[in-house]
């Protein structure tokens, strides 16, 4: 009986991992045509066994703008997540603590903001950019994303500093700490959870972001989706190697982010406003 | 040379410890200035309330004005129009067949994962035990975690009609297929790729939904060897139902946003069977750059954002009356 049990037991785990291959299987996909040679891609009947190859990231890395996408993307995506986080705390915490006359107003515009399809937030953007010649330009679009990140980081840190009793800020007080003491000692440590969720999930809000940069960045400030768009052909064909090569390097990080913080996954794909046990 | 050095370093000690209690006196009358007072949390909130004003009421406020003016980037200057362009804009054809394929995806794309992601979450219930749980969950979350842009990459090598995986596949059955260039199959084909990205978005909402199942009101109930169909009833849907309604209403709302996916991988064609209204908005002021006309129409997404938001909250909040979540 309790053989039987253990051995059902096994089919219903291989059964969960069957599931869990299925849906890597396109990823997977791609990462195999990303050590295939030009024509193991384009063979016919689709190649599983093959020579592996690494000359599709050696010529990577010497194409003339990819480390300048990387790193387009790496800067603007920490910089304007950090400045979105510092802001946002600090605004948690007035919301959370003093509740001033339109908080919940607030907190609904401030959601509502990420509903809206990002075309539309995008063009009045595009029309004040224009104007102002902020197109193209790194603080540009490290603002705007700021601006985009902020919304969900207040969300997820207000849930956290609500959390955090207010006997902290009282006891604190009464010894004689100010008020920026409470701020930064005593609720920054306890919130750490909410930080360290708001930063991954807005960094790969960022860093997975598209259609802003598309239209209000340029040539200088282009990220790496928006390369993949524009740089798809080469000599008439779609370019397989380098885009392989490129996907592969490029969706490393968020996969390694998801195996390391599982945990914050459930509260960040829902803007902190689910939170339990996965 | 030894009263020398001691000379030297006790000297600024002493002087330097004068100043920095005068130095913290100051530092600390400062710090605490604003402790009572009512600046503060304004202060606090000032950072937040510039960006929103000069990223969102500003261009949002100019926008409004743009929709009642006939604006084209190359033409000329703005003319006065009144509610001309949503006028033109509720009489045109092109915007309700947009929105109408737009409901479709949605309630295909999102009843699809809905139904999967239930089933397949209900299926993951309870492997904690299960070997290498953490890789396997890190598999199945991948794709919603990748940019829809990388997601129309992979799908176009494997849609690609002379090499590609599927249509190779298809071949073997006998079947010619060119998903993406097939005006019956394109709609169908990108949707899939949707579904795919999304279903272990409710694959995790699920798991949570039933992760919020009191466990001593389930063991009762099998204690007490209550049906499994009662106890869905019951038990599970009361509790799970609120995590599994605002997961839905996420995936509504973002799936109506849908662009970068379709952007890619058939730029709303071919003909236009895949164009969805973000695709079609984005269309009209970035390339024909009608951006009067545009903003009317952004001006209607907008608003519709808005209500569905209240929608969210109002469920929110109600779940958080009953102290679910």
């Amino acid at each position: 009986m309790k053989r039987r049990k253990g051995w059902r037991r096994s089919l219903y785990h291989i059964a969960l991992w069957i599931v869990a291959l299925i849906f890597f299987a396109p990823i997977f996909w791609i990462m195999l045509a990303a050590f295939k040679t030009k024509n193991d891609i384009l063979a016919t009947p689709p190649q599983l066994l093959f020579t592996p190859t690494l000359d599709n990231f050696i010529d990577l890395t010497t194409r003339p703008n990819v480390s300048g996408y990387f790193a387009n993307s790496i800067f603007i995506s920490l910089t304007a997540v950090a400045i979105a986080l510092l802001v946002s705390f600090l605004a948690a915490y007035a919301f959370s603590r003093y509740n001033p006359p339109g908080t919940n107003f607030m907190m609904f515009i401030l959601l509502s903001i990420r509903m809206v399809p990002a075309v539309a937030v995008v063009i009045p953007i595009f029309l004040m950019y224009s104007a102002l010649g902020w197109k193209n330009t790194h603080f540009g679009m490290i603002m705007f994303y700021a601006m985009f990140s902020i919304p969900f980081s207040v969300w997820i840190l207000k849930g956290f500093v609500d959390g955090v009793s207010r006997r902290y800020d009282e006891t604190a007080l009464i010894n004689g700490g100010s008020r920026w003491h409470v701020l930064f000692r005593v609720i920054l440590p306890q919130v750490g959870p909410g930080l360290v969720a708001a930063f991954i999930f807005n960094l790969i809000f960022v860093w997975n972001e598209f259609i802003f940069n598309l239209i209000i960045g340029g040539l200088n400030t282009t990220t790496i989706p928006v390369s993949f768009s524009t740089n798809l052909y080469s000599a008439g064909g779609l370019d397989w190697t380098f885009v392989a090569s490129m996907t592969t390097a490029y969706i490393i990080p968020p996969i390694l982010i998801v195996f390391l913080f599982q945990r914050y996954l459930l509260v960040g794909m829902t803007f902190g406003t689910v939170r339990g046990e996965v | 040379m030894q009263a020398d050095t001691t000379d030297s370093s006790s000297i600024p000690i002493y002087v330097g410890a004068q100043q920095s209690t005068a130095w913290r006196r100051t530092l600390a009358r400062l710090t605490h200035a604003l402790d009572n007072s009512r600046l503060f949390p304004a202060l606090l909130i000032a950072p937040v309330m510039i960006f929103f004003i000069v990223w969102n009421v500003i261009p949002t406020l100019w926008m409004i004005g743009l929709s009642f003016y006939k604006y084209t980037l190359m033409l000329g200057n703005p003319r006065f129009i009144g509610t001309d362009n949503f006028i033109s804009l509720m009489n045109d054809a092109q915007v309700w067949a947009a929105l109408g394929r737009t409901f479709t995806w949605v309630v295909l794309g999102v009843g699809i994962q809905t139904v999967l992601g239930v089933l397949l979450g209900y299926l993951f219930w309870g492997s904690r035990d299960m070997p290498g749980r953490r890789l396997a969950l890190t598999l199945l979350f991948a794709p919603m975690i990748l940019t829809p842009i990388a997601a129309g990459v992979f799908f176009r090598l494997i849609y690609e009609p002379t090499f590609g995986v599927a249509p190779f596949l298809f071949r073997q059955l006998g079947m010619e297929v060119n998903f993406l260039n097939d005006r019956n199959l394109a709609f169908v084909s990108v949707l899939v790729v949707d579904i795919w990205m999304w279903t272990p978005f409710m694959i995790l909402i699920t798991l949570a939904a039933l992760g919020s199942v009191p466990r001593a009101e389930l063991e009762a109930a099998e204690i007490d060897r209550i049906p499994w169909l009662k106890r869905m009833r019951y038990i599970v849907l009361p509790n799970a139902k609120f995590i599994l309604m605002l997961g839905i209403l996420l995936r509504t709302i973002d799936s109506f946003k849908t662009l970068d996916l379709v952007y890619l991988m058939t730029q709303g064609g071919p003909g236009n069977v895949t164009d969805l209204i973000a695709l079609l908005l984005r269309r009209k002021a970035f390339e024909a750059f009608d951006l009067g006309w545009s903003s009317a129409l952004a001006i209607i997404l907008l608003l519709s954002a808005i209500a569905f938001t209240s929608i969210y909250l109002y469920i929110l909040n109600m779940s958080r009356r009953q102290e679910v979540i």
